[in-house]
């Protein structure tokens, strides 16, 4: 297990150190937002390919998973539990969650799948607009819920919490393909009824990589609520999470490791470059969505692998 | 007693039925494609809302009634079905199974943008003399925008099985969906024979837009929740019978009113969503599928 994981760990700690003394070193405000939007999406694509790309999971509910996170975590926050705690209850309910709804769901396989998860985050919506378990007729329902008594947390910490969370998704991504877990994936992704057949438990394994990525999607919603510092129905449980990582996973490339990173790298500078035209900029990024899918299916990181300078550059990472 | 629960509960009934009728023509189309072609077309309420939208703009401007404008609405979603599964969808099969899933999601992401652009994210609704029109039935009374959505829906459905069963090009698409393959090799134009299915569904969804609209209120962002329910009538109708996803539709609105009358007006949403998630896990070919 431990031989394959190696490589890649001399610019995996290179990188990591940089991206923590960034703030130290004075980077702009502006740059921490980024970057921490850039990570936060970052475990989210890396998770949804995990189910998409190497599990043959097109899973359609990622906003199921961080809009309980995210109340989880603020609800916390009104009866005094402390923030980090709150994520990791957070990420804990979301794990919970794709627990539960396994048993249902897994009896659907392919198109199935996806139209159950996708019924899902709505009738969560609908439920978190009636529900007012803590304060006033005042929060609640619609309205939503403030961050309570998180004060003094600087930029910086968010992106450190950010960079963490965005950083242990790569590695996760690395440990689990690596893992006999992941082997046993890919090839319940090439043909299930072939690997059913070689002994492996199919149910099971879909299952882990399941609640794996409903804990990591939570920890991230979790953290990307902190942030924000309140939560509505509406946005939490909105299909525009599911957009943002599959337009991430499907432009850098699905089923390979490197193509969330260079997608959600795009789509964060897409986010900025286009906010003052917010409708445009949803707009673009469905046109640039079916631009890709037709002409290049296997992303960027598709077109890049047929590039010498691009598999030399891969080449050198991996033997450090 | 019993005549009392019966009596009081004889409005939410019809009413059920009634909407069923517009969630089952939301539904027609959505239906086919899912049938066909195995393809989750989750542009279809953004579609649905883009005649409904096409109808506003035809009533606003030129003053034309949105039921008559339907003469040029259909064929023009017609048109864009077809150019759509011809150009767009046909390439992205060949490509890979959950291509044209996110082909389509990409659709949705324009369109919705696109209405939003046009016609700003303000409440929009296709207000007509009739619209506000109610008629009485005994002591209940319905409004004449529902029973319309009902006949539609009727017409349609039966046109559509007529058709699916009756014509050769009908015939050419259960062929079709039944197996690709053993289709072409009996000489069907597999890829014409989509396109036509599409273009047909596309058809069908211009005329829920339009009842849509006489019907509700909408917005941009309104496509998500009707491509939900349409899902729901689908999965609990079962795949692909036209017959089943117009009952379906009947079983989805007596849910949403029952519910409503028995949990309360927030919740009826809610109890419709549990019966559609509760048939999906115990029965995934549908109430009335195979």
């Amino acid at each position: 297990m431990i031989h394959r994981l190696r490589g890649g760990g001399i610019p995996f700690i290179v990188a990591m150190v940089v991206l923590v003394v960034l703030p130290i070193a004075g980077m702009p405000r502006s740059w921490s937002l980024y970057f921490f939007l850039f990570f936060i999406y970052l475990a989210m694509a890396n998770m949804w390919n995990l189910l998409a790309g190497y599990s043959g999971l097109i899973s359609l509910c990622p906003p199921a998973f961080i809009g309980l996170a995210g109340y989880a975590l603020v609800i916390g926050t009104w009866i005094g539990v402390p923030y980090y705690l709150g994520i990791i209850a957070g990420a804990i309910v979301a794990a919970a969650f794709a627990l539960l709804i396994s048993l249902p769901v897994f009896r659907l396989s392919g198109i199935y799948f996806s139209i159950g998860t996708l019924v899902i985050p709505e009738a969560l919506r609908i439920a978190f607009f009636l529900w007012r378990p803590v304060g006033s007729q005042m929060q609640g329902g619609g309205a939503g819920y403030m961050v309570k008594g998180v004060t003094g947390v600087s930029v910086s910490w968010f992106y450190w919490l950010a960079l963490v969370i965005g950083m242990a998704s790569i590695f996760l991504m690395r440990l689990i393909l690596r893992s006999t877990l992941g082997l046993g994936l890919a090839s319940i992704r090439d043909n299930d009824r072939a690997a059913a057949s070689c002994g492996i438990d199919v149910f099971r394994l879909k299952l882990y990589s399941f609640v794996i990525s409903a804990f990591v999607t939570g920890i991230a919603g979790g953290i990307f609520y902190i942030y924000q510092g309140y939560i509505e129905p509406a946005s939490a449980f909105n299909i525009k999470w599911t957009m943002i990582v599959m337009l991430a996973t499907v432009i850098g490339g699905m089923s390979t490791e490197e193509g969330p990173i260079i997608g959600t790298a795009i789509v964060v500078f897409l986010h900025f470059l286009l906010a003052k035209y917010a409708g445009i900029s949803l707009l673009i990024q469905g046109i640039i969505l079916i631009g890709i899918m037709l002409l290049a299916p296997q992303g960027i990181v598709g077109v890049l692998r047929h590039n010498r300078a691009y598999r030399s550059f891969v080449q050198f990472i991996d033997a450090r | 007693m019993f005549l009392e629960l019966f009596a009081d509960l004889s409005t939410p009934i019809m009413m059920g039925i009634l909407l069923g009728g517009l969630y089952a023509l939301i539904a027609l189309g959505l239906s086919l494609v899912f049938g066909v072609m195995k393809l989750i077309n989750v542009a279809h309420g953004d579609l649905v809302l883009f005649s409904s939208y096409f109808a506003y703009a035809a009533m606003t401007t030129v003053g034309m009634d949105p039921v008559v404008s339907l003469v040029i609405g259909v064929p023009l979603l017609f048109a864009i079905g077809f150019a759509m599964q011809k150009y767009l969808l046909s390439r992205a099969f060949a490509i890979s199974m959950e291509a044209p899933l996110i082909i389509a999601f990409g659709v949705s992401l324009i369109l919705q943008n696109f209405q939003q652009i046009v016609w700003s994210p303000m409440s929009r609704g296709l207000t007509t003399s009739y619209t506000l029109a109610s008629f009485g039935v005994g002591s209940i009374r319905v409004p004449l925008a529902y029973l319309l959505d009902f006949i539609a829906a009727l017409v349609v459905m039966f046109f559509l099985r007529e058709f699916l069963n009756r014509t050769y090009l009908g015939k050419a698409i259960h062929a079709a969906s039944q197996d690709r393959r053993a289709a072409q090799l009996m000489g069907i134009n597999t890829d014409r024979v989509y396109a036509f299915a599409f273009a047909i569904s596309m058809a069908t969804a211009a005329l829920a837009g339009v009842f849509l609209g006489l019907t509700f209120p909408f917005t941009p962002q309104s496509g998500v929740s009707f491509l939900i329910l349409a899902f729901g009538v689908v999965i609990i109708g079962g795949l692909g019978s036209m017959l089943g996803t117009f009952l379906g539709g009947m079983v989805l609105g007596l849910a949403q009113t029952l519910g409503g009358y028995f949990l309360g007006a927030a919740a009826q949403m809610l109890f419709a969503y549990a019966i559609v998630l509760f048939v999906l896990a115990v029965r995934p070919q549908g109430l009335f599928g195979r």
